[in-house]
């Protein structure tokens, strides 16, 4: 088995078709062909940096307002999980805790890890870091959930001198971080990982 | 629009799109006809794994089969049996609930006496009027504006290889921006948040649910189903193919 690059073709990324003319613009769908992603780890590494940058703010302000008779109450994503809790709705808690603090986080380390194995040629196991790329690129789109609960409230709970909630400065940068960090996980060139080893299999697996 | 009832595609025009691309996307040079048919004969015969670049012989599929990359075990060919219908079934439906989603109202919330009914719009106008401009755009773009853009790209590309219409650059730019919003489309996400914003909201007032909600709902449910009904693979070798 060859890989494309042993073979002097290159993949188009957006349509798939295989060319002998790496660098050249897609004679299919217009997109430029490479051979790799150029500079993909840099741009990982500058999204993922804007991403934790922004995750910061985001926790640390607070991400709605209540506004009512009795004074404003602001709320971060912390403060809003341990109300859920004290209301018994655990479930909804731990929804929001794992969308908006498990995964953004594991998302950090699972990319960052991803690039340093492969900047620092560590020999780990190829199909475990493509299981662990495909994981982020699936889930960290979820993570946009408490931005949607906040501007559902915003919206809706909005009856004037009695009680209305605003949205925290918070809510933006835990948005961009979101957006920042998939842009990240988008940036990774998944053929980085099976550069390094050694293919033997033969043929495809066709199968139903 | 001029139909162009050729099978494949219509090389005179191939030549205006592509110099019209050029324009679009700065390069100069269109590639010449023998240029695509070499490009189409490569592609025939060989195929590569978009995770880990392996070279594969391009396997002749029946009709639901699909192959898996032996190195990485991505699929990386499928041929959905009736795709192009189904897509389109599945676009026309998601429009109409689209329509739904976003013109009837949403929530309706009363507490004491005081009562607001909105749609998804006006929850929008409501973000964007109370200065928070970055949230009502970044809502808009994710669960009205790129599902909208979508369901209308995907229902253009799988009415033309449906009617086996020349399926030449037009429908490779539309499915290449489809592919691309496909992460960005986020009414999933949006559904889930305002469940938990309910049950957030739940002592404070009483909430109920307009027909845009289940609208919503059955949207979100057509979507996934039409974004499974899509086979890249079969549609992006029918804009390669050069007669």
């Amino acid at each position: 088995m060859k890989t494309a690059k042993q073979a002097g073709l290159a993949r188009c990324g957006s349509c798939g078709t295989l060319t002998d003319r790496p660098g050249e613009t897609c004679t299919v769908c217009g997109a430029k062909t490479y051979v790799r992603r150029p500079n993909s780890l840099q741009r990982v590494w500058a999204f993922w940096i804007a991403g934790v940058l922004a995750y910061i703010p985001g926790n640390v302000m607070p991400i709605m307002v209540t506004q009512s008779v009795a004074g404003d109450s602001p709320s971060t994503i912390i403060s809003g999980v341990i109300a859920l809790i004290h209301h018994g709705s655990f479930e909804i808690a731990a929804v929001i805790f794992i969308a908006s603090i498990v995964v953004p986080v594991s998302k950090f380390i699972i990319i960052a890890w991803l690039a340093l194995s492969i900047q620092r040629g560590w020999g780990l196991s190829e199909h475990r870091r493509h299981l662990a790329h495909e994981a982020v690129e699936l889930i960290g789109r979820w993570s946009m959930i408490d931005v949607f609960v906040v501007a559902a409230l915003a919206a809706l709970i909005q009856v004037g001198a009695l009680m209305s909630i605003l949205p925290g400065a918070g809510v933006n940068a835990f948005a961009v971080s979101v957006i920042f960090t998939m842009l990240s996980a988008m940036s990774f060139d998944t053929r980085l990982i099976w550069d390094g080893s050694t293919p033997e299999a033969e043929g495809l697996n066709v199968g139903h | 629009m001029r139909r162009i009832l050729t099978p494949g595609c219509d090389l005179g025009r191939v030549d205006e799109m592509t110099r019209f691309w050029g324009r679009i996307f700065k390069q100069q040079a269109p590639p010449s006809v023998a240029r695509m048919r070499a490009i189409d004969h490569l592609n025939r015969t060989l195929i590569a794994c978009p995770a880990c670049d392996a070279v594969w012989e391009r396997p002749t599929l029946a009709p639901n089969e699909h192959a898996k990359c032996k190195r990485c075990h991505t699929t990386i060919l499928t041929n959905k049996h009736r795709s192009a219908e189904r897509t389109v079934a599945f676009m026309v439906a998601s429009l109409v609930l689209y329509a739904v989603a976003i013109s009837f109202p949403f929530m309706r919330m009363e507490r004491s006496g005081l009562s607001n009914e909105i749609s998804v719009i006006d929850a929008i106008a409501i973000l964007a009027n109370n200065s928070m401009v970055i949230l009502a755009m970044i809502c808009a773009g994710l669960i009205l504006l790129f599902p909208l853009l979508r369901i209308i790209l995907l229902l253009f590309v799988g009415l033309s290889l449906f009617r086996k219409q020349s399926t030449a650059r037009p429908h490779a730019l539309s499915f290449r921006l489809a592919q691309m919003l496909e992460p960005w489309t986020m009414a999933e996400i949006f559904m889930i948040g305002v469940i938990v914003s309910l049950v957030k909201v739940g002592k404070l007032a009483d909430i109920s649910l307009g027909p845009a909600f289940w609208g919503m709902a059955a949207l979100i449910v057509i979507m996934a189903f039409g974004a499974s009904a899509v086979c890249r693979d079969t549609i992006w070798h029918d804009i390669r193919r050069v007669p």
